[in-house]
């Protein structure tokens, strides 16, 4: 299963990680970071195809998706 | 990141004898400060044409090929002082020449030039104003050149008289700017702009030419190097170097960053460029004396003025006895008021005729007030000054 | 913990403090950019025989300025509004070597440095320019652009913007451009390909990203980018079945010669008949 990496100091809960996900992967945390947003979280990793477009599309640099061996 | 510090790949000017071979020339101001430049292995010109400063265009656009270098025509005066930057942080030494109007649109970019740090060479064949004036001479922006940018921040300017300073004097404008990292402005007259007359050239190897301070020569790898740091003049790592510069005019620390803004960075930041230039005035600023000896009194000039002063003064020596001192400012800023205040004792009447309604003297005054007991200004508008026309304002003041 | 993969580009740290987070509000397209131009650039060093040092990434002033104010882990400069094509120009005169990119708002292009975009364009100098054009001006609060549309209320078109708005793809065109393409944020891939094909060509290459900006235009960033892809339509569409939609892709890919590789060929001749140059000057 890919995993999810979100770098709470970089990441400003714009969200469009959610949005762009074609599988719907993500899902807004119920906690806000020390800046007061809203982070993504994982809603279902076993959905994530790693196609990186939350990566790509990441104003912030701040989302990272680590693939899953084999 | 490179293991070895790189150099770059930037221009650079091909060998003689693509120069001037040494010996005598005839040759007009506007061209020889393209000679000097060239000498001074200035690399780019980026330029556009404004009465009276084009003969150095055209001059530079058939001469900079030749030896290697690149001429450009820009679409106006921002753009032109905005590509000399380029070009120095590119790793050349660059140049333009402008006049009155153009120079105002290069405040600008000489502003951002000095908070950068970044070398140099403007000329300044200065028109009469303000607005569009007239295309005759005049020496009316050199509080202009001073003052003109926005924001603190000291200039270097140098002040030449005739055709072989307009060659020495750029070559002297490309040491200072790339010895002090800041923008250096030539400020001439339309007259010796226009001026011809014979300029000796000497060989190549009689001519100092001083080169930015590098951090590859002192050893600085990129991960240590401070881009405003490591001593007063900071070593330039140029573009392209390995060196992952970011050109920064905003209010920056030593590394560039601009995250941390405070009062006292902006401070520390102002006021160390500040004391690069003023703080080392001495190093910097040249005067020429002449007659000083038990004069009375004395004229204080620069630029094309100076030839007539100096005449005015052998005159009077001659026909009337008259004693008259001459001093010369070679350059202008930063003002030189401590050597000022070395050699001139107790006078009574200091003269300063200009091409303008008395610009130079507010410094002058300022600076010697306590010396003497008056600072008269000679002022002239669109013309030099003759020897005759500054005697009998003298006779008029002291009789 | 794995990160994100181009932040390799990017200085998190200085010697003198933390440089990161970006400053750009949340959803900011700047940020989005900046992601696919790394993307190309990365791309780029590894396809093609370019080393890292060549790049060198130019800006103004404004929100898109801001991409090279202090961020890159490259050569960068961070200019002054409007200026950075003269800046950028200066650097080719200096080194033809480089591989320039600028970072440049609607503003920036179209207003005040209108002057220097054409004349770059005209002269075909070796830079790829990336438009950020969010329709207005950001930095300084939401003011009207040359790019506002017609009847746009900003801070200061508060009884609705009158005049019409440049379309830049088309003045780059005609200026002279070698290669000009539209997209918006929401076309990550498309943007890439246009950055990689402007990195490769010998000219100007123009590239605009319609941009977005959350905070004036009073939206959720996802929201625009939804809207950037149901207001846009592929210009190979003729003009009658765009339906006012933006037309989006590349506008023209030509060869033309380049400023420096012109120039060269003066340069080239003088060197050839070395020696004699100085004689035909002054005599």
């Amino acid at each position: 299963m890919n995993r999810l990496w979100i770098d709470e100091r970089y990441c400003k809960g714009c969200l469009i990680c959610l949005d762009v996900c074609p599988t719907k992967a993500l899902k807004p945390s119920q906690e806000i970071n020390a800046k007061g947003y809203i982070l993504p979280t994982s809603n279902d990793m076993k959905r994530c195809t790693g196609c990186g477009l939350c990566e790509l599309m990441c104003p912030d640099f701040a989302i990272a998706i680590e693939k899953a061996e084999g | 990141m490179p293991k070895k510090a790189r150099r770059s790949e930037a221009a650079t000017i091909s060998p003689e004898p693509h120069f001037l071979k040494p010996g005598k020339y005839y040759l007009q101001g506007n061209q020889a400060c393209i000679e000097g430049a060239l000498m001074a292995g200035c690399c780019v010109y980026a330029g556009y044409p404004i009465t009276p400063a084009v003969e150095t265009m055209e001059y530079a656009s058939k001469r900079f090929p030749q030896v290697g270098g690149r001429f450009i025509q820009m679409e106006d005066e921002i753009a032109s002082a905005c590509a000399l930057i380029g070009s120095s942080w590119g790793g050349v030494k660059a140049m333009t020449a402008t006049s009155g109007p153009g120079f105002s649109l290069m405040q600008e970019a000489i502003s951002i030039a000095i908070m950068s740090e970044t070398p140099m060479v403007i000329i300044d064949i200065q028109r009469a104003g303000p607005g569009q004036g007239y295309i005759t001479a005049s020496q009316q922006d050199i509080m202009q050149a001073r003052w003109g940018h926005h924001g603190d921040g000291p200039i270097i300017a140098l002040a030449p008289s005739s055709v072989q300073e307009m060659f020495d004097l750029t070559i002297e404008a490309f040491n200072l700017s790339e010895r002090w990292r800041t923008p250096v402005l030539v400020m001439v007259e339309e007259t010796v702009g226009h001026m011809w007359e014979s300029l000796i050239v000497p060989s190549r190897d009689e001519i100092e030419v001083i080169e930015r301070k590098k951090p590859q020569d002192l050893g600085i790898m990129p991960q240590d190097y401070l881009p405003w740091g490591h001593d007063i003049v900071a070593p330039m790592a140029n573009w392209g170097e390995g060196y992952n510069v970011n050109f920064v005019a905003l209010v920056h620390l030593e590394d560039g960053n601009i995250s941390r803004y405070s009062p006292q960075a902006n401070y520390h930041c102002v006021e160390r460029l500040q004391n690069k230039i003023e703080g080392n005035v001495n190093q910097i600023a040249r005067i020429e004396t002449k007659f000083l000896e038990g004069c009375k009194h004395i004229i204080v000039c620069y630029g094309a003025v100076s030839r007539t002063a100096m005449e005015a003064i052998i005159d009077a020596r001659e026909m009337s006895g008259l004693e008259l001192g001459y001093v010369r400012l070679v350059t202008l800023w930063p003002f030189p008021e401590e050597k000022l205040r070395e050699i001139i004792g107790d006078v009574d009447t200091i003269f300063v005729p200009e091409m303008n309604l008395g610009m130079m003297k507010h410094p002058i005054t300022e600076a010697l007030r306590d010396r003497c007991r008056k600072v008269v200004s000679i002022p002239s508008l669109g013309i030099l000054h003759s020897p005759e026309y500054i005697l009998s304002k003298i006779y008029e003041e002291i009789s | 913990m794995k990160r994100h993969p181009m932040l390799k580009y990017l200085k998190e740290e200085g010697p003198m403090g933390p440089r990161m987070p970006l400053i750009f509000c949340p959803g900011c397209g700047s940020g989005q950019v900046l992601n696919y131009t790394l993307h190309a650039v990365d791309e780029i060093i590894g396809e093609d025989k370019i080393r890292k040092e060549q790049f060198l990434f130019i800006s103004g002033i404004g929100c898109s300025g801001r991409i090279t104010s202090h961020y890159l882990n490259f050569d960068s400069a961070w200019t002054i509004h409007g200026r950075a094509l003269a800046v950028a120009t200066g650097a080719l005169l200096a080194n033809p070597a480089f591989k320039i990119i600028v970072f440049t708002g609607d503003g920036d292009t179209g207003s005040i440095g209108g002057n220097h975009f054409i004349h770059a364009c005209r002269r075909n100098i070796d830079v790829t320019i990336l438009c950020l054009n969010n329709g207005l001006y950001g930095m300084t609060g939401g003011q009207h652009a040359p790019t506002t549309p017609i009847g746009t209320i900003t801070t200061t078109t508060p009884y609705r913007n009158r005049e019409a708005a440049f379309d830049l793809c088309k003045l780059a065109e005609i200026a002279g451009a070698s290669y000009v393409a539209r997209w918006t944020t929401a076309h990550p891939r498309q943007v890439i390909k246009s950055i990689m094909k402007g990195i490769r060509k010998k000219g100007t290459a123009f590239i605009e990203i319609l941009s977005q900006c959350p905070v004036h235009e009073r939206m959720l960033p996802v929201a625009l980018l939804k809207r950037f892809k149901e207001s846009t339509i592929r210009i190979s569409k003729t003009e009658e079945s765009r339906h006012g939609k933006t037309p989006i892709g590349e506008f023209c890919d030509v060869d033309r010669k380049e400023w420096n590789e012109s120039y060269q060929e003066i340069i080239d001749q003088f060197l050839a008949v070395n020696g004699k140059a100085h004689e035909q000057i002054v005599d």
